[in-house]
């Protein structure tokens, strides 16, 4: 018994000590790629006191205890934000057990902080490759999928999850029912929300198919869509779906989002002017359905000249490779995309769009979500070689790393 | 058969000559009628090039002639009449090679109507030939052409035990497959380790639903074909004489192609994730004195690096793809440059893709494999990594002789590059097909538009 109390006390000792160095940084002579106004900033140094940044300036003279790291020929850029992932609610997509990400009992409603496992494998995974902090929400579902939450990627039971159900998911033309048909009950659905009566709920739910049911928990997020205290995000990849969903959301007046968006070049004005914001995979360019025939690299391109806020994901929505959103990032680069409009793109947008307060860029005040690189962060051959998530450093170990060892000698 | 009763007694001389017309017919229907116009003289000037047989010339001349490249190196001179491409600044590699791609048989758009990559009505259909499926028209194919892919292998789905023959295809547009086939390229057969076939067969309660269950799935079909293949040479040893007097053993269109196998003319693509999976193969290969070419998907390659390259398996790869299923858990960034560096550097590496965005950027999936290789302590130029994506897979589809390396006498399949192929922010500029310049960035004709493409957005215009 007592052994086991001595065990238990190193463990939880060990558990608080060994990742988490909370000594004050010093950052020397950086590129430093702020995602912010000031765009990048080289030679400069970068302060950081407990979670925050507190100054980012030329030579900065210090008179407190700090450990300093030379960054001389190194870059630092803010964490990479997963905008769209089940970071944390699937281990293998092929095993269902190991998947929270799916629901037949709730639909808009549906939050999924309460399964997130801080300990899963793609957490370490995604955070040695640059991710801090991942948007998490369900995946599928018939035109109401759920909810959205932002975590960071500290592995931590406690201090995982920083915005609860933030975002709402919605697509209108996947599956076998008409488009039309799907866009209506979307419609309907909303206006039911907003004009909902609970001492009344029959003549509220009558409003609706029969064969659709909404928990009170679905209705409720409806309503916060509608009073615009959460964004609704929308898959859609074809330009007149686009366009449908931002006339609904100015004739029922909430905040949209699209996400997908393989045509959106084709209405990038009307986009802009309705200042909508897009989350796209800047590296699918297959015309792999009949709405998305326009698939193109440029797309992002061709956004961004309009004006639109774009946000990057990786490709099929990868959770186990989350950070590859950097590679279409530098494949839009390569298409015509200023630098760094694509670094914002997977760093700050998403957290302007989703209102993650003093996330995203580097600036004085900040938290300290960063990463130090060897190379262009942008670049597929560059690696992070330091990682940190509110100024705590994290090693850049993972299970890929620990095979590796075993199997190189 | 009936021509053995038309021509008995017409005599010797002739009847020697029966069983030669007759397999050529048996095993060469379908044949490649690729024919490249005659390219003339092609010259491409002060490029860097990556060779694709691991050297690197800092800045040389190629000269094309009639299709095939003729000379290399630093002293080449342009003959008169040749078209010149200045590549000053340039970077320039043989064709890129996919040894795995589904473009044609999964096409785009992704509709029931068009997949057509597995046979999954049973666990051993190695009748079906991939080809037989392919649509021509497939928009990924141009696509795949402007990332500098030459030649791709198309093999049928991992659905079944033994899913059937793959092809290897020039990026050419043609009316027919035929039109596309890689002149005299051997034909493949696709296997499958693993968790797909026991789930598509044992979701149906139907053998294989374990992994014992595949491996005897295997075993039993490779016995048949042991049995149809000591029927045939049994056949072949008789006497001219003895051969008039009996049938030759009808003909059994799954068998001859595992008896292909057998015969060392058709080349095992072995899809298999794990370590001891890929193990037990060798032994079954063993069993019934085959060779396995590569194992494709394979995950965990780097857990018998060394066992592969003294058999003289190639591992195909992705740089970085896993967990989708069990069987792709266990992932290294350095896969790769493990299987390459094992025995001293003697093991076969190979990028492949499986996916029609991957295929567009083989370059950068072995960029970053080398770049991980290399931060794990080894020392991998690109000379050498460009060969996972040139050589490598050229040797593993036995077309090793006609691409994959800018040498004199192979097809001249070239890429120019504006830049190193493994940064992210290169492209192709131009990419040349047995000398002919099928994608060229200046020209919006390039490359040519499948009939997919035609008015299929707006009516006057095509889809890019």
């Amino acid at each position: 018994m007592k052994l086991n109390f001595l065990f238990r006390l190193i463990f939880l000792i060990l558990l608080f000590v060994s990742p988490f160095t909370f000594s004050d940084l010093l950052i020397r002579n950086a590129t430093i790629h702020t995602a912010s106004s000031e765009g990048t900033l080289m030679g400069y140094d970068i302060l950081i006191k407990g979670k925050k940044i507190v100054r980012i300036q030329k030579n900065i003279i210090n008179n407190t205890k700090v450990t300093e790291l030379d960054a001389e020929g190194k870059f630092i850029s803010p964490g990479i934000i997963s905008p769209n992932s089940q970071i944390g609610i699937l281990e293998i997509e092929l095993v269902p057990e190991t998947r929270d990400d799916q629901t037949d009992i709730y639909s808009a409603g549906f939050t999924i902080d309460s399964a997130f496992n801080p300990f899963s494998t793609l957490i370490p995974h995604n955070r040695s490759a640059g991710v801090t902090m991942t948007i998490s929400s369900p995946s599928s579902g018939d035109v109401f999928i759920g909810l959205s939450s932002a975590f960071l990627l500290n592995g931590s039971l406690e201090n995982s999850l920083i915005k609860s159900s933030m975002a709402m998911i919605a697509e209108i033309s996947s599956g076998e029912d008409s488009r039309a048909s799907k866009i209506l009950f979307l419609k309907d659905a909303l206006i039911m929300a907003s004009n909902f009566d609970i001492d009344n709920i029959e003549a509220s739910s009558a409003q609706l198919p029969s064969n659709y049911y909404l928990a009170i928990r679905d209705i409720e997020a409806l309503r916060r869509v509608m009073n615009k205290s959460i964004p609704l995000i929308v898959k859609a990849d074809r330009a007149s779906d686009i366009l449908e969903m931002i006339d609904l959301s100015k004739k029922l007046d909430f905040r949209l989002v699209i996400m997908g968006g393989k045509e959106a070049w084709m209405v990038a004005d009307e986009i802009a002017s309705n200042k909508v914001p897009l989350i796209i995979q800047p590296i699918d360019n297959i015309p792999s359905s009949f709405n998305s025939l326009g698939a193109r690299l440029d797309n992002a391109s061709i956004l961004s000249k309009s004006g639109v806020q774009l946000i990057f994901a990786a490709h099929e929505w990868s959770s186990h490779n989350s950070y590859l959103s950097r590679q279409g990032a530098g494949i839009a680069v390569s298409y015509g995309l200023p630098w760094e409009e694509a670094l914002r793109a997977i760093t700050a947008n998403i957290a302007e769009v989703f209102n993650l307060e003093k996330r995203g860029s580097l600036k004085e005040g900040n938290y300290a979500d960063i990463v130090l690189w060897d190379g262009d962060p942008l670049e597929v051959t560059s690696f992070a070689e330091k990682i940190y998530i509110e100024g705590v450093e994290f090693s850049n170990k993972s299970r890929a790393s620990k095979l590796k060892e075993r199997y190189l000698n | 058969m009936n021509f053995l009763r038309v021509f008995r007694g017409i005599g010797l001389t002739l009847s020697l000559f029966i069983p030669i017309l007759f397999f050529a017919n048996q095993e060469s229907p379908f044949s490649s009628e690729y024919r490249p116009k005659d390219s003339g003289f092609v010259f491409i000037q002060d490029a860097k090039i990556l060779v694709g047989n691991g050297e690197e010339i800092e800045k040389g001349n190629i000269l094309i002639s009639s299709n095939k490249i003729v000379s290399i190196g630093s002293a080449v001179e342009p003959p008169p009449g040749a078209i010149i491409y200045n590549a000053m600044g340039k970077w320039v590699t043989p064709g890129i090679i996919d040894i795995h791609s589904h473009m044609g048989v999964y096409p785009a758009p992704g509709i029931r109507s068009s997949s057509d990559g597995n046979e999954s009505t049973s666990p051993t259909t190695p009748h079906v030939w991939a080809e037989h499926s392919v649509w021509t028209q497939d928009p990924q194919m141009p696509l795949a052409l402007k990332g500098g892919i030459t030649t791709f292998h198309v093999l049928p789905g991992s659905a079944n035990l033994i899913g059937g023959r793959g092809v290897t295809l020039k990026n050419v547009w043609s009316r027919s497959v035929q039109g596309m086939k890689f002149p005299d390229a051997p034909y493949t057969l696709k296997m499958a380790c693993g968790e797909n076939p026991k789930r598509v067969y044992g979701s149906r309660r139907q053998e294989p639903s374990t992994r014992m269950g595949n491996v005897a799935g295997y075993r039993k079909a490779w016995i048949r074909a042991q049995s149809y293949k000591n029927k045939i040479d049994e056949y072949n040893a008789k006497s001219s004489e003895a051969k008039e007097l009996e049938y030759r053993p009808t003909r059994d269109l799954e068998l001859e192609t595992l008896v292909g196998v057998l015969n060392g003319k058709i080349l095992i693509q072995n899809h298999c994730y794990r370590g001891e999976e890929m193990v037990v193969m060798l032994e079954v290969a063993k069993e019934f004195n085959y060779k396995i070419t590569t194992f494709h998907h394979a995950i965990e390659a780097y857990k018998i690096a060394d066992i592969l390259a003294k058999n003289e398996v190639c591992a195909a790869v992705w740089a970085d793809w896993w967990g989708f299923k069990h069987e792709a858990y266990d992932m290294v960034w350095e896969n790769a440059a493990i299987v390459d560096q094992a025995e001293k550097g003697k093991g076969c590496a190979i990028i492949h893709s499986d996916s029609s965005v991957g295929i567009q950027r083989l370059n950068q999936e072995a960029a970053k494999a080398m770049a991980a290789g290399n931060r794990a302590g080894f020392n991998i130029s690109p000379a050498r990594a460009i060969r996972w994506i040139t050589i490598n897979p050229a040797k593993a589809l036995g077309i090793e002789s006609d691409v994959g390396s800018l040498e004199p006498g192979k097809m001249a399949d070239v890429v120019i590059w504006d830049g190193n192929p493994f940064s992210i922010y290169s492209k192709t500029e131009k990419v040349f097909i047995d000398g002919l310049l099928k994608y060229d960035f200046e020209d919006s004709l390039t490359p040519h538009a499948t009939d997919f493409e035609l008015g299929i957005i707006s009516p006057t215009d095509n889809r890019l």
